[in-house]
């Protein structure tokens, strides 16, 4: 075990409150929902970037490279300046959704380069340009661009040009659970001289001004000398805290206040307000910050001259840690070579952790990409706040009041009270949580701290998350949205992985979850089955574009659709339910009913999706592939035949059973048997549960063999699913077939667009209508090993389709883990397909091995797209790197489900490895 | 807006007159100078045609000091 595993194992057991600091800050507070107080909810247009800097945040805060507590009460980022910006560099810039021409859109260039779980190491970088932001430019070229043009990107502009620009790695380290070393590295990578302002800012939330006014925390300056300056912060809650800011630099002090004059047009109440240090250091206005050396935020102000070429490093500690009598802190620690071998040593220890966790099959490269994705997810944790009650009071519309305003949004959920650190899908462009998303956060998140993916899907289910009613809140554009139904799922891996690495499951957790889970369930049932013939309805469900109509809107024909993915994913919950069910059983016999029920649930809902005979079901038999069926008011049906993700997901719906729990209790397989017997009309419809298959395995799937292979022959074949980098999310049949459709008087198709969205359809900034996504790709591949452990080495497809290639099921899964690696991986010329045409990032080595994990991927060409951090669920990639590095054919076959989680899981020992650090 | 029972507190900035205005549970509206004890410090005010109010979000009374 590593330093790190037992940092973990002390947060686990709350002997050292180490993940208390971290990666909590937003990239992006400004233009969310929380935030809108807008009549319309025009949350993008009512709280905007150009206001951020003036005007104090609600709910949480945003800032460059930043850390807080767990309670987002003591902040900590970084501000720039380099002498011709127009504004203080002290958040991200990017466009709205109206802005861009594909939806909001982040226009820096950041990374995050690695973390601990505990956030004992963390490390970023931003990289500034040395010229004037071209904020104007970017907005203006991105207005005159339509959809079917590229964005207009920072390098674009050429303010990289000549490589003037300056990069600002920022690392922090900790030597305690309470201090923080921040370690600021600037290197000037232009070829003359030049000039950045640091501002490394310590600022409290506001929370004062929205509350009772007497809880008013400090931050004052308790010295000054040559070699430091010490800023003390005081906080009823967090109490003392102490910036030691290394060098002779002065303190700037202001309040985290609105400028109101600025935002509203009335005076100020002080004159220290929010955007001080904007008008102290570029506008040059000495009057703006507090003489008095005291206030709410405070910046060490560092003026630095860097040689071409050359580098300074700044350093500060964050501490409870007083200051001695000799005025430099109880801590041994001072600044200079003993700080730095500090951060040195946390350092290292990221290395070890990351060497254990990490298969030693994987190459260096390999090795990089998994750490870099993990390092992502890490830093995409936020503190995300939202009291909905509140928040509708506060905007007028309190649903308790006669007198109330219509609210835009939320009205239905105010029950809700979120003020949780929650793992985002991308912390500029979407810094809120999303439930189907989180899902598959925590598939990855696991990979390097279970507890804490654990306490995530335990978080959802809360009640003051959940819905009384049992609905999963789905994200804060509309909590009451539907998210596909992966919970469940999640929730049986993490105790599986749980159980692999502890010996010994967490029941009361599983249990504890199982009981929401039904509750969420039977909303599903309740909810989205219109007609009570388990075929399921949902909307757009997480899949944006994809249909022929907008899924989530009254159809233009009228009527409804019956959704092959929506039926398709109540079926996975299904078996998810079972799985939780009979493991459960094991030990508590009154969950034997829950797996019995699950169990004929399935068989339902899978049935309803393949009847046999019935015309204008789900299942094309002319094609061999699902789809979904409009219903019209005149009671005629068609199916809808877009070849997408959409009929892929039946295919999903598959999960092998060992059998254990009916060997245990005879008597549930004599019921299943006989409920089966008294319907052959469902065995006829599915494949049949009851046939045994590797080592008496039996399989719940909705496709039969011969269905099955009908599904994977279009999946598998390069001119339709299968690219080089993985499975499209529509198939490129659609390219030289795209299907339309005649409806009201206006046609509506669909054709294979494999880079950025055509529409405006869900903001235009998704596109489902050919790129590849990871997150479905990752339930393709569990799906495959599923199929592998009950058919086995027998079973087996061409593929790629058309090739003479024959391989077995797990050799597909395997191979398209690959291709989706291969995305992220150095091909044999050393270029790196996310990176697209981006000769900057191909080539340049202060580049070409910084990561970003975007949202999707071009469909031919496998270019990043989309929400340019998306580590969310695109971070699963570490997870499918893992596990084929794992587990072998072999094991699959020999020990099925907890093969993988016995196997690869446990850490090993730095010496036992062979990677070498990244 | 449901309006059965009284009016709900309302802020709002008059960008015309450079103030910030309060409408209270009868529906009086109030001007606030911008020292610290304004709501005591409050004059009536009556909305014209050339008044451009803009709805402040509710959270703003605490920082004005309205005692409701």
């Amino acid at each position: 075990m590593t330093a790190e595993h037992d940092r973990l194992s002390e947060a686990r057991n709350a002997a050292n409150p180490w993940k208390k600091w971290g990666p909590y800050l937003s990239e992006r507070q400004w233009g969310t929902v929380r935030e809108d107080y807008s009549e319309g909810g025009d949350a993008w247009n009512y709280f905007t970037h150009d206001q951020a800097r003036s005007r104090a945040y609600r709910w949480g805060e945003d800032g460059l490279a930043g850390i807080s507590d767990d309670q987002q009460r003591l902040c900590f980022a970084v501000a720039l300046w380099n002498g011709k910006d127009a504004i203080l560099k002290e958040r991200l810039f990017g466009l709205t959704n109206s802005e861009s021409n594909h939806g909001e859109d982040v226009k820096e260039y950041y990374f995050y380069l690695d973390s601990t779980p505990t956030h004992s190491y963390m490390k970023y970088l931003y990289k500034y340009p040395q010229t004037a932001f071209p904020y104007v430019d970017l907005v203006e070229t991105n207005r005159q661009r339509g959809r079917h043009e590229f964005e207009y990107e920072l390098l674009d502009t050429g303010v990289f040009n000549e490589d003037r620009y300056f990069d600002v790695f920022v690392e922090y380290a900790k030597s305690t659970p309470e201090e923080v070393l921040i370690q600021i590295t600037v290197h000037n990578r232009g070829p003359e001289a030049a000039e950045i302002h640091v501002l490394p800012t310590l600022w409290f939330r506001n929370q004062w001004s929205w509350h009772n006014p007497t809880s008013r925390p400090s931050l004052q300056q308790v010295t000054a000398t040559k070699e430091f300056s010490i800023v003390k912060a005081v906080d009823e809650e967090l109490g003392d805290r102490y910036l030691y800011c290394a060098g002779d630099v002065p303190l700037l002090f202001t309040e985290n206040e609105t400028n109101t004059q600025r935002i509203f047009g009335v005076a100020n109440r002080a004159p220290y307000v929010k955007d001080s240090f904007d008008n102290f250091v570029v506008h040059g206005q000495t009057a703006a910050v507090n003489p008095a050396q005291t206030g709410t935020k405070v910046a060490p102000h560092y003026h630095l001259q860097i040689a071409a070429g050359g580098q300074q490093v700044l350093q500060l500690r964050l501490t409870n840690a007083p200051p001695s009598a000799g005025g430099n802190g109880k801590s041994s620690l001072s600044f200079g070579n003993s700080f730095a071998a500090a951060v040195d040593a946390r350092r290292r220890e990221c290395d070890e952790f990351y060497q254990a966790i990490t298969p030693p099959k994987l190459s260096a490269d390999e090795a990089n990409v998994m750490r870099q994705a993990l390092a992502g997810m890490l830093w995409s944790k936020q503190f995300y706040h939202y009291d909905v009650d509140k928040w509708l009071e506060e905007r007028g519309s309190d649903p308790f009041k006669a007198s109330r305003k219509a609210a835009p949004r939320n009205d239905q959920w105010h029950h809700m009270f979120n003020g949780d650190i929650i793992s985002m899908p991308d912390k500029w462009e979407y810094p809120w949580y999303a439930a189907w998303d989180l899902a598959f956060h925590v598939i990855a998140l696991t990979l390097v701290d279970p507890d804490f993916g654990k306490q995530q899907l335990k978080l959802m289910l809360r009640e003051r998350y959940m819905h009384p009613n049992g609905q999963i809140p789905a994200y804060e554009w509309n909590f009451g949205d539907v998210n596909p139904p992966v919970h469940a799922w999640a929730t049986i891996f993490t105790y599986r992985l749980d159980k692999g690495q502890q010996s010994e499951g967490d029941k009361e957790w599983l249990k504890s979850c199982f009981q929401k889970l039904l509750m969420n369930f039977t909303w599903w049932v309740n909810r989205k089955d219109r007609s009570g013939r388990n075929v399921f309805e949902g909307g757009f469900l997480g899949l944006d574009n994809i249909g022929v109509f907008d899924r989530s809107a009254p159809l233009p024909t009228g009527g409804y659709l019956e959704q092959a993915d929506g039926t398709a994913w109540m079926a996975l919950f299904c078996q998810n339910m079972l799985d939780i069910a009979a493991e459960l059983a094991l030990t508590d016999p009154e969950y034997e009913d829950m797996a019995l029920k699950f169990t004929e649930h399935f068989l339902w809902i899978a049935s309803s999706m393949g009847h046999v005979g019935e015309s204008g079901g789900m299942w094309d038999e002319e094609d061999g592939f699902y789809y979904d069926v409009l219903r019209l008011p005149n009671g005629e049906s068609h199916r809808l035949k877009v070849r997408s993700m959409v009929g892929l997901l039946p295919l999903c719906a598959a999960t092998s059973f060992d059998g254990t729990l009916m060997k245990k209790q005879p008597a549930i397989g004599k019921r299943l048997q006989q409920f089966l017997e008294s319907r052959p009309e469902i065995r006829a419809a599915i494949h049949d549960p009851l046939k045994p298959g590797v080592n008496g395995r039996r399989l719940a799937s909705i496709l039969d063999e011969t269905r099955l292979r009908r599904v994977l022959a279009k999946m598998l074949d390069e001119n339709e699913f299968l690219s080089e980098f993985g499975l499209r999310s529509l198939s490129k049949f659609h390219a030289e077939h795209p299907y339309s459709i005649e409806a009201g008087g206006q046609r509506f198709g669909v054709g294979y667009l494999p880079a950025e969205s055509d529409s405006g359809m869900f903001g235009g900034n998704s596109n489902w209508r050919g790129p590849i996504w990871m997150p479905v790709n990752a339930l393709v591949i569990r799906a495959l090993l599923q199929y592998y452990a009950y058919f086995g080495d027998s079973f087996q497809v061409e593929c790629p389709t058309g090739s003479g290639n024959m391989m077995t099921l797990y050799q597909v899964a395997e191979e398209i883990g690959r291709r989706l690696g291969s995305i992220f991986v150095k091909d044999e010329a050393g270029q790196r397909a996310v990176f697209g045409g981006a000769e900057k990032f191909q080539h340049d080595p202060h580049w070409r091995d910084y990561l970003q994990f975007y949202e999707y991927f071009h469909g031919d060409n496998g270019a990043g797209l989309g929400a340019s951090h998306q580590t969310g669920w695109t971070g699963i990639i570490a997870r499918i790197m893992h596990l084929f590095a794992t587990l072998t054919p072999e094991m699959a076959l020999a020990e099925s489900k907890q093969a993988y989680f016995a196997a690869g899981v446990k850490p090993q020992s730095a010496a036992e490895t062979l990677v070498g650090a990244p | 807006m449901v309006e059965t029972m009284g009016y709900a507190v309302a802020l709002y900035v008059d960008r015309a007159t450079q103030q910030w205005v309060v409408r209270d549970r009868e529906g009086n509206f109030w001007s606030l100078p911008t020292a610290n004890d304004s709501w005591e410090n409050r004059r009536p005010f009556e909305p014209q045609l050339e008044n451009s109010l803009e709805p402040i979000p509710g959270h703003y009374k605490y920082l004005l000091r309205l005692p409701f």
